[in-house]
This record gives structure tokens, C-alpha cells and sequence, in this order.
């Protein structure tokens, strides 16, 4: 978890084949509230690019992105 | 439903009518041969599956609305006026259609359910009651088409990232790529899903064939389609156009996902480069001595299902058989015959939609597994990433016991060294 930013929920996304990463993050952040963050790890390579690119069309907003090993780590705000 | 909304609906069904589009509204006889076709019916047994059933929900609304003695006489061939029921009955029937085409080859008079249905998915966009799903999934492919720049960095990182795989199963020489990304003059322009298992392999089998090839930007698959947006299937598919073009590639060869093969090999229109799927480009590549095969790499049984937009729909049949023939002296294929194939039952949008059609594809798609189990294969083959998650879904269902296994990723694995 990354020390700057509190998380209100997890969403583990690994193992999972495109399009299921941001199919499961674009459902999971409707269990947050408006202003609320979620952290979603995936492992698909794709997401790098999917995940900003739904962030942008839906008006959320990635905040951070890490990469751990194999798996990318996002932060993502829920502004809509 | 105010009378501003139908209209805006009716407008959207006017769209979709042409010379093809009258001819399978008004040609139906009910004479029932479509009913045993369908999977979903031949699965449940519910009327609601048979095609002529699902036809009959958007040809209605076509008497009703466009034909006169519908509008004087809606009593006379059950001519149906637009409310909210029917736009739940339309959903039922597009979204219980993969648009497999099987009950096409079975009808007399060639009628196209897939085309009707994209009648009713126009229509549900129309009264914002399609998938959500879908169209976040299309507008998301969409905006990468707008604004590489912004992505391209992380793409490029992302494919970095999966090089060493690729060298670890076939060497490359010295100052050479690995997964070369926007070259210009290449021969080939491979147009991959974001998904490692949709490059590595792919990527092994380019260099181990010499071929001078790049890989796009963006992924093949078009969800604009699934949803049954004309619009939003154009611009997606216009990204991947402009790339070809751009680098100025004589080939763009698409990876294994039936719906991006159809929608490229059939909407594209005339274009500077010809289309093809990797399998037909892989099966070339044994045909040409370019790239050898160990038949000893797979011992078990192998079967092959024919991804419906590839084979039925795209009339790529002979070359996976090709490549099987060249894999292993086990090859089993299916009964019935590849134009007949079972659809593996998770086309047209459903396996993108995840968990929530999960229950009705795996009831929907008992008589796949009855088909497979047949072969006693321990393996089965197939060329798109549909049918790959659907397959592998009701063999867990079903307790199949078999390996899904990528075609392509398997010519990987048998790779002999040159």
C-alpha cells in the first residue's frame, strides 16, 4: 500500500485476462463513495494502458501507479 | 415510452435497413428447420432460443412500423408496437444470440439472425438499455485511439517487460528486437490482445520465421461491435487502419479473437494491405519451411473447436487443420463438421460481460461439452480469446478434463530450433 495515499478498498485483479481487469475495476469503484480511492493490482500488461485510458472516458482519476514485480499496483480516485 | 424516444428507436432501426437487411425481415416461411440449430436452444429448450423466434421480436416492429399493411391491419402478421416490454424482449433475444451464424447455414433462405439481432442491440444503445459494460469497454478503446501519446509510454513499458520470455524460448540475434513496436516498411503489422499470452507466443513464432514484423499499439479486439455500434466499431477499427497505414505494412495479421478477424477481414473495405488471422499466417509459415514443428511435443489427443468468426463466418477452416497435421499425428477433429460447429456459447458480448452471464452460458452450452467429451481429447485447441475463456469455463463447469490450449501458443511450444 502505498504510505501517501489512504485506501478504501482492494481490489485484486490478478490472474485475470483483458478486458476482466477494468471490467472489475470500472463495477468496484461504484462500492466507494465519490472522493474515495481504491487500490486495484492486476497483472495483465494491458491494464497499463486500459486502466488511464476508462479513467479518462468515466472521469475518474489514477492518482499513482506501481509497478511490483509482476503486478501494477493502481490508485484510483472516484470523482464521477 | 414517449412518442420522441420511439421515433429516435425507429429512426435507428430505418439505419439498419438495406437490400440484405428487407430481404431476411420479409422472407421467413416458419418453416422450423432453424429450431434444433441454435445451441442455446438445443441446450435449454426454450422457444424463446430459436431463431425464427428471436427474428420474429425485431420483424414486428418492421411490420408495424414499415410496412403498410402493419400499420393499417397490426393485427394481420402480428405486426407489434414499440413499449418497454419490447425493449426487454429485444434484450433477451440479442443478448441470448453469440451471433455464431449456425442457424444461417441450416436456413432455407440464408436468413442472417446475427444482423437482425444488431437490429435490436442499435435499438437498446438507442434507449441507453445495452450493456454498460460493453460500451465502457468500447469508449476505453476508443480513447486510446485518441490519445496514444498519452499511453504509449506505459504500453511501450508493458511490452518491455515481457522480451525476456520471448528470447527465453527463441534466440534472437544481436541488435535485433525482440517485439519491435512501431516500425516503419515492416511486412507485417500483428495486431495482438493486451494479455502476455496474446504476444509471447505470437512473438516467438515471428522471429523463429524470420519475419520482419511490428506489433500495434492497440488491441484487436472490437467492443463496439459486441455492443452493436456501428460507430464505435468503425472508430475502433479505424485505429488499427491508420497504424497499417502509417507504418505502411502489407499485412495486418490479427491475433486469436474471432471478432476482431471478422470485423477487420469484412468491414475494413478496400485497404493497402490484405488481412489475416495468425493462424492462416503460422499455417504459411510451415507450408513456406519457415518455421519446423515437433510432432513429439504433444502426445495427448488433441481436438480443435473452430471459433465461429474465424471459421464459419471467416472461412478459415483448413489452416489450424494444417497446423494440427503438422503438430501431432493425434488430432481428433469434431463431429459435426467445422460449418456446423457448435458455438462454444460465449461470443457476441457474453464473455466480456464476465460473471454476469456465467450461469446462463454454461447452461447454454451443454451440447459444446457433449461434443468435446465425444473425441475423448485430452486437449482441446482453439484460435480465439472468446472462445479460450468460455472453453475454459465449462471445463470447470462440466469437469471436462481437458487442456484449453491457444493453437498458437502451441506451435510456440513445438518449436524446432533451424
Amino acid at each position: 500500500m502505498s504510505e501517501d495515499i489512504k485506501v478504501d478498498k482492494v481490489l485484486d485483479l490478478k490472474g485475470l485476462p483483458c478486458p476482466m481487469p477494468v471490467v472489475k475495476v470500472s463495477k468496484g469503484i461504484k462500492d466507494v463513495e465519490v472522493g474515495q480511492v481504491i487500490e486495484a493490482h492486476s497483472t495483465d500488461p494491458g491494464s497499463l494502458t486500459d486502466f488511464p485510458a476508462w479513467a479518462r472516458t468515466s472521469g475518474n482519476e489514477i492518482l499513482k501507479t506501481e509497478q511490483d514485480g509482476e503486478v501494477i499496483k493502481f490508485y484510483i480516485k472516484r470523482n464521477a | 415510452m414517449d412518442n420522441k424516444m420511439r421515433d429516435e428507436l425507429l429512426n435507428l432501426f430505418r439505419s439498419k435497413i438495406n437490400r440484405a437487411m428487407r430481404y431476411y425481415l420479409e422472407t421467413c416461411t416458419r418453416c422450423g428447420v432453424c429450431t434444433e440449430a441454435c445451441h442455446v436452444y438445443n441446450s435449454m429448450g426454450q422457444t424463446k432460443y430459436i431463431a425464427a423466434y428471436r427474428h420474429e421480436i425485431v420483424r414486428r416492429l418492421y411490420k408495424k412500423y414499415f410496412k403498410a399493411r402493419g400499420k393499417i391491419w397490426p393485427g394481420f402478421g402480428e405486426a407489434k408496437g414499440l413499449s418497454d416490454m419490447t425493449l426487454e424482449e429485444l434484450f433477451d433475444a440479442a443478448y441470448s444470440c453469440t451471433g455464431c451464424r449456425r442457424c444461417m447455414v441450416f436456413c432455407p433462405f440464408g436468413i442472417d439472425t446475427q444482423m437482425l439481432m444488431s437490429i435490436a442491440k442499435l435499438m437498446l444503445i438507442g434507449a441507453n438499455a445495452e450493456p454498460e459494460i460493453l460500451t465502457m469497454l468500447a469508449d476505453t478503446s476508443i480513447e486510446k485511439g485518441k490519445s496514444l501519446e498519452l499511453f504509449k509510454e506505459s504500453f511501450l513499458t508493458g511490452i518491455k517487460n515481457l522480451e525476456s520470455e520471448v528470447v527465453e524460448k527463441w534466440k534472437i540475434e544481436a541488435g535485433e528486437t525482440a517485439i519491435p513496436v512501431d516500425v516503419e516498411d515492416a511486412d507485417l503489422l500483428y495486431v495482438a490482445l493486451a494479455g502476455a499470452h496474446s504476444i509471447i507466443p505470437a512473438a516467438v513464432v515471428f522471429n523463429a520465421a524470420r519475419e520482419k514484423w511490428t506489433l500495434s499499439f492497440f488491441e484487436a479486439v472490437n467492443f463496439g461491435a459486441f455492443v452493436g455500434d456501428p460507430t464505435r466499431t468503425k472508430l475502433i477499427m479505424d485505429r488499427i487502419i491508420a497504424e497499417a497505414k502509417r507504418l505502411k505494412v502489407k499485412e495486418v495479421c490479427i491475433c486469436e479473437c474471432g471478432t476482431a478477424y471478422r470485423v477487420m477481414k469484412q468491414l475494413s473495405g478496400k485497404q493497402p494491405f490484405k488481412v489475416s488471422s495468425i493462424t492462416e499466417v503460422q499455417a504459411g509459415y510451415i507450408r513456406e519451411g519457415r518455421i519446423k514443428l515437433d510432432k513429439t511435443k504433444f502426445t495427448d489427443t488433441i481436438t480443435y473447436h473452430d471459433p465461429c468468426q474465424i471459421a464459419r463466418n471467416g472461412g478459415v477452416i483448413d489452416e489450424p487443420r494444417y497446423i494440427l497435421d503438422n503438430l501431432t499425428d493425434n488430432f481428433r477433429d469434431l463431429t459435426p463438421e467445422p460449418k456446423y460447429n457448435w458455438c462454444c456459447g460465449g461470443g457476441g458480448g457474453l464473455v466480456a460481460l464476465g460473471d454476469e452471464t456465467l450461469d446462463f452460458r454454461m447452461k447454454s452450452a451443454r451440447v459444446k461439452v457433449d461434443q468435446v467429451k465425444a473425441t475423448e481429447a485430452k486437449i482441446l485447441a482453439t484460435a480465439c480469446e472468446n472462445c479460450h475463456t468460455q472453453l475454459s469455463n465449462l471445463n470447470d463447469h462440466y469437469k471436462m478434463d481437458v487442456a484449453v490450449r491457444f493453437l498458437s501458443s502451441m506451435v510456440a511450444d513445438a518449436l524446432l530450433p533451424q
